[in-house]
């Protein structure tokens, strides 16, 4: 008799539980837009914060909010970004990857009046003493990019840092990380971009008199590709905008011509570009 | 311990913690004042004190006469520069400055004139004349002497180099009660002040009550650490028959010279933490012992700021003495022609003393108004080891002079987190190095408080470009 009672207790207990249950859901309910979740799915989860939210959670929020674009992804690129616009019922326009060029291509024995330093071994601590070497633009050399980058793709190569284009995801860490601003996001519209790799600022004299391969701001390149080259001071700049990274003659010629060796390829070279380094390589190497 | 207790027990004025580091000042106390006039060129920084830049008011390949302006700019912290020795001016050309951070400047190169010329005959005992006392302070106006100061572009020479003008000034919501002379100088190896305080003492003192009748100050203290006894007398004797002022004498501990530190060790007043408290909050003006005869020279005689006495010293240099200097001469010429060149130990070069003076990067680069002394150091004197872990130990705790803890904010720089950083006062950090100075581990503290400092200043500068 006594099993049967609290069966039937716990039974009519069940029922009640049950019914005030379903009845809070109703009540209770809060609508999360199912497309966060969706997002969040489609995006690679590298919790990195290049998108500049504390990570792929609060982007896919701010995404469906419309305050981040849907292509604001640095890590994911464009794949990532036309899923997020499927699902978001928008088109996406194709854009360009950014992806980081350093603007300093000196190598150890390129960079003159360098002295012993013994403090602090990070480019932040070498900044303040400022005269590790002469050139008070260049890399310092003591890694803090390399020491940022998440994701493997920043190396030391020779005293100056080395994107590994294949790793990287243009999250933007190293370009915070450099106390000397060297480090720039800019489109790759191509699979390799021509870079100026120097930063100083200084006039032609006081540029060859702290590094072997600065710019010394002739204004050669604007003379011969007046529409990617521009030298508002001391310095060449190339204008991302106009700069389809087509190798066009008159870039050629530029490369050809120029007296300082600052004009860098960047990024991974095309099949053809590959086949021509390779040939390059085996020239010099033969001399 | 038996240096703090002798400390407490002698009645000397002291502030709580800081260090003791050796003196190290006998290669150079005891040789008088001598002028130096270099042969070559002068390189003159526009940026020679805090705040923008001046900009030349002369023209390249133009004749300059001693003393005369050639360059200056409108903006309240600024001071104006003025040619050190006759000449002809050349293009402007950039320098790099002894200061910190390879900062680099425009600069005015003089050529001189020919010998005997470039400077006012009889410079040196000009200088130092000590028949000061038949000037009468209170027959100044004080706003005359605050525009006399400003156009004679004295700044702080104890390094800081703010504008000394801006110092005085009368300020109706912070008054001034009294004004601290610093003759402290508690930087190992440096002897300039102590040198001036023995030759022209009475030419300080003279500055000194012209710079607290400017304030509007009613007391004067003259602050000189117990290890000068000498300067102690002459400027006692010098002080003599001048009310409202008090020789006082403080224990020979770093960094005395320091406001924060000078001011609690005389007055018992604590002044509010920096970037924002100032000595001024609580009623104090401090003024250098160099700046204090500037400010004699300048309003008594007119005289511009144009040299400085420098300390060359070190093991690493032959002959170390004291030189009247002018503005602009190159280390290298001063160190060569001077000090008789350097040894063949000679490790490194300092602008100012071991504890906060920076390593000069070349010997090119020129003296400049905030520059009191170079030291050359040999291997033996320096004392560099490989960093080692915290032990935690808290001894840059115990002796830091403004009650930091140097560990946690050096930790916090090491992993880029400057928030935190800024959580435990980074900015109030005066960069004295007491810290760096006793770590067992030999963790360079000051350097990565230093440079979390600057890479903060950093950040705010790429936060502001961000947001426009």
């Amino acid at each position: 008799m006594t099993i049967v009672m609290a069966a039937i207790i716990l039974f009519g207990l069940t029922l009640i539980f049950a019914t005030l249950l379903g009845v809070a859901k109703e009540i209770l309910r809060v609508d999360e837009d199912p497309r966060i979740e969706q997002i969040n799915e489609v995006l690679p989860s590298a919790n990195c914060g290049g998108c500049g939210f504390a990570g792929c959670a609060d982007f896919a929020k701010a995404v469906v909010e419309g305050k981040a674009p849907c292509d604001g992804c640095p890590v994911g690129g464009a794949e990532t970004a036309a899923d997020v616009a499927a699902i978001l019922g928008i088109e996406v326009v194709q854009t360009a990857p950014f992806r980081p060029i350093v603007h300093c291509g000196a190598k150890t024995q390129d960079k003159l009046g360098v002295v012993p330093y013994e403090g602090i071994e990070t480019c932040v601590g070498a900044n303040i003493v400022g005269v590790t070497q002469a050139c008070a633009y260049g890399c310092l050399g003591y890694s803090d990019c390399v020491r940022a980058c998440t994701f493997d793709a920043l190396h030391m190569v020779e005293g100056r840092p080395v994107v590994d284009y294949d790793k990287c995801t243009g999250c933007g860490a190293c370009v915070k990380a450099c106390p000397r601003d060297l480090i720039e996001l800019i489109p790759f519209k191509e699979e390799r971009m021509l870079v100026v790799a120097c930063a100083n600022k200084e006039s032609a004299k006081a540029v060859k008199a702290v590094c072997k391969v600065g710019c010394i701001g002739c204004k050669l390149c604007q003379r011969f590709a007046p529409d990617v080259f521009e030298v508002p001071g001391n310095i060449a700049d190339i204008n991302y905008e106009k700069y389809t990274g087509e190798e066009t003659e008159e870039v050629k010629k530029v490369l050809d011509k120029c007296p300082a060796e600052i004009l860098l390829y960047f990024g991974r070279p095309k099949l053809k570009h590959a086949e021509q380094l390779a040939a390059e390589k085996a020239a010099t190497s033969r001399n | 311990m038996i240096t703090a207790l002798r400390e407490r027990m002698s009645g000397l004025k002291s502030f709580q913690r800081g260090i003791h580091p050796p003196h190290r000042k006998k290669y150079s106390e005891s040789v008088p004042i001598e002028l130096f006039t270099p042969e070559s060129n002068l390189l003159i920084p526009m940026s020679q004190h805090i705040g923008p830049p001046c900009k030349p008011t002369i023209k390249p390949r133009e004749e300059v006469t001693y003393g005369q302006k050639i360059a200056e700019i409108d903006h309240p912290i600024s001071a104006p520069i003025h040619a050190t020795l006759a000449g002809k001016t050349a293009m402007i050309a950039v320098t790099l400055l002894p200061g910190p951070g390879g900062r680099r400047c425009d600069a005015v190169p003089i050529k001189l004139a020919s010998d005997g010329e470039a400077l006012p005959p009889d410079f040196l005992a000009q200088f130092l004349d000590r028949n000061w006392d038949s000037v009468e302070p209170t027959s100044y106006d004080p706003e005359e002497i605050i525009q006399k100061i400003r156009a004679g572009g004295l700044v702080g020479m104890g390094g800081a180099t703010f504008p000394t003008y801006f110092k005085l000034k009368r300020n109706p919501d912070q008054p001034v009660d009294t004004i601290v002379l610093n003759g402290a100088e508690c930087e190992p190896y440096l002897t300039a002040d102590h040198r001036l305080m023995l030759e022209c003492p009475e030419g300080i003192v003279c500055g000194l009550m012209l710079a607290k009748h400017a304030a509007g100050a009613q007391r004067a203290i003259i602050a000189i650490e117990e290890n000068k006894p000498d300067a102690i007398e002459a400027m006692k004797k010098a002080a003599q028959g001048r009310p409202d002022v008090e020789v006082m004498v403080c224990a020979a501990k770093y960094p005395m010279g320091g406001e924060r530190q000078l001011i609690p060790a005389v007055l018992k007043r604590v002044v509010p933490s920096a970037p924002k408290g100032l000595p001024l909050n609580v009623g104090v003006v401090v003024v250098n012992v160099s700046t204090a005869h500037g400010i004699a020279r300048a309003v008594v005689k007119d005289l511009p700021f144009t040299h400085r006495v420098v300390t060359v010293t070190g093991l690493g240099v032959k002959k170390p003495g004291n030189f009247l200097t002018p503005i602009g001469t190159s280390f290298k010429e001063l160190i060569e022609t001077c000090a008789g060149g350097v040894t063949d130990q000679a490790l490194k070069v300092l602008a100012g003393g071991p504890m906060m003076g920076p390593t000069v990067p070349s010997l090119d680069v020129p003296v400049t108004k905030g520059v009191g002394g170079i030291t050359v150091m040999i291997d033996a004197e320096t004392m560099h080891r490989e960093e080692q872990p915290c032990i935690r130990c808290g001894r840059c705790i115990d002796n830091c002079p403004l009650y930091l803890s140097p560990t946690k904010i050096a930790h916090a720089v090491k992993h880029g987190d400057y928030d935190l950083a800024n959580q435990y006062d980074m900015q109030a950090c005066c960069e004295c190095g007491c810290c760096a100075f006793v770590c067992p581990a030999q963790i360079p503290l000051a350097h990565y408080i230093r440079a979390g400092k600057n890479e903060w200043n950093h950040i705010q500068v790429q936060r502001k470009a961000a947001n426009k």
